[in-house]
């Protein structure tokens, strides 16, 4: 199937820091792929120019065949995503927060009300409906975040790591929601550090350390994080050595 | 553009910045001016009444008016460039900036709709302001009640209060090239104090933020008049302000 979200020799610095260094990366519909690396090691921005809110350097972040920095805005009316902080105005109650989310999303009129009602429920947020965001725990934040990110049932989904501040229950929320989207049709990338959690959804499980991709992981294997830490020290001696 | 504008209505009508900004404004702004009226027509002495007796240009509505109209050319800049400040800036003080990137709604309509939302806020707090002032004048027996003495004043107040809260929007662009209020909030104080220096040396009129100040003493002994081009500085320089903005939303990344 083609892909929706494609990445072709990615470059992008800040300064004299290079913090992706020629990624090339598909998604296609109903795949869910995983990017995992250690902090800086280039995932957040990665995602950020498949979302069109860096300009690569080099290279191309496609969505839908779009350049993603220059991309229509109609094109991202099947795309949903949370980068980092969540979508949710501290002043606004969980409900105004959806409808803001649902309306910026492109829900036609008529069916903002039901699309707010189904993620309210979906997300277990009902109680919270009159609640300022102010006053959530982070972790119900979080929900909110990406019940916004997802109420116009996008068929893209780009979350950089979702399950931050969640309890284990609302990790295999998460986990359960992924695998959702995905058997809806929907392409998935997402980044993480719960090895475990990943290892149960994602299709397939990307490196990345130090902007590069340094291999890849089969998520039905054993002993993930292990095998993760082998292949970030077998490129951090490949660099070394490099360097010398 | 409509969905955007419902977005921000529902988050500007929330804040806690926006009801301060508005309740201090309309109330306090028009209460000092009654103020300085009150001792400066008291005929006392002391520093107080020597400086609100400075400042009276006319005696009656004219006078108590023409006070009002004075303070709210700073205090407009001030209360609405906050604002202005706020409503950027909070964007990437939240941190919720990159949320606005990748919607089929256009980041450059979602600023705009920022702008629609602030202009329909300046024009209600200039009416606001206005009808204060004509209450606490009568309340606070300024004089009898003459409209044809009144309604000039109130319009020109008007008038002060739209174009200094116009030339306020401009903070918009240093809030959001600042990423945050303070850059803005700064600017905002840099320029009061540059527009005093600017009036001191009698080139007050060709600096666009001195000009609500002078048109709010136009008329009296010794102030300068403005001229046209002058005067057409401020819209022109609003406009500026704006489509800077709308062009820093359009091409800018996440920090």
């Amino acid at each position: 199937m083609r892909a929706v979200l494609e990445a072709h020799g990615l470059v992008r610095s800040f300064g004299a820091e290079v913090a992706v260094a020629g990624i090339d990366l598909t998604v296609a519909p109903g795949e869910i792929r995983a990017i995992v690396g250690l902090n800086g090691a280039g995932k957040t921005t990665l995602m950020r120019l498949m979302l069109g809110m860096l300009r690569p350097d080099r290279g191309r972040a496609l969505v839908l065949g779009n350049d993603a920095y220059a991309a229509p805005p109609s094109t991202w009316r099947v795309v949903g995503h949370l980068i980092e902080t969540p979508f949710a105005y501290p002043e606004l109650t969980v409900r105004e927060n959806l409808m803001a989310g649902a309306l910026l999303h492109g829900v036609p009129e008529d069916e903002v009300e039901r699309s707010v009602a189904s993620a309210m429920a979906d997300f277990e947020l009902e109680q919270w409906e009159q609640r300022r965001a102010a006053h959530l725990s982070l972790g119900n934040r979080q929900r909110l975040g990406l019940a916004t990110a997802l109420v116009h049932l996008p068929s893209i989904v780009v979350l950089d790591e979702p399950a931050n501040a969640l309890d284990p229950a609302g990790v295999v929320f998460v986990r359960d929601l992924l695998q959702d989207f995905a058997e809806r049709g929907a392409a998935v990338l997402v980044s993480s550090h719960h090895f475990d959690q990943l290892a149960r959804v994602a299709h397939r499980i990307t490196v990345l350390h130090r902007g590069r991709e340094v291999g890849s992981l089969d998520p039905h294997g054993f002993e993930l994080e292990q095998r993760f830490f082998d292949l970030v020290y077998a490129a951090d001696r490949e660099l070394g050595k490099a360097r010398r | 553009m409509r969905r955007a504008i419902r977005v921000e209505w529902w988050k500007f009508r929330r804040s806690r910045v926006v009801i301060t900004a508005t309740g201090l404004m309309s109330i306090l702004l028009p209460a000092m001016g009654l103020g300085f009226f009150v001792v400066a027509v008291s005929g006392g002495n002391g520093v107080l009444a020597d400086k609100a007796g400075a400042l009276l240009t006319a005696e009656g509505w004219p006078g108590y008016l023409g006070l009002v109209d004075q303070i709210a050319a700073v205090a407009t800049f001030l209360g609405v460039g906050v604002v202005v400040a706020w409503a950027f800036g909070r964007e990437h003080v939240d941190r919720t900036f990159p949320s606005l990137f990748a919607l089929p709604v256009s980041r450059s309509a979602i600023a705009g709709a920022k702008f629609v939302v602030l202009v329909g806020w300046i024009l209600t707090l200039s009416i606001l302001i206005s009808l204060a002032a004509a209450a606490l004048g009568v309340v606070g027996g300024v004089g009898p009640w003459d409209t044809g003495e009144i309604w000039p004043g109130v319009a020109r107040l008007s008038v002060i209060t739209i174009g200094a809260g116009a030339l306020a929007l401009t903070m918009a662009l240093f809030a959001s090239v600042g990423r945050g209020y303070l850059p803005a909030i700064g600017a905002v104080i840099v320029i009061i104090a540059i527009a005093q220096v600017a009036v001191l040396l009698g080139t007050g009129g060709w600096f666009p933020f001195a000009v609500p100040g002078l048109l709010a003493v136009a008329g009296a002994e010794g102030a300068p008049e403005l001229t046209a081009a002058q005067l057409g500085l401020v819209p022109a320089l609003a406009a500026a302000g704006i489509w800077l903005t709308l062009l820093w939303w359009g091409h800018s990344e996440v920090s």
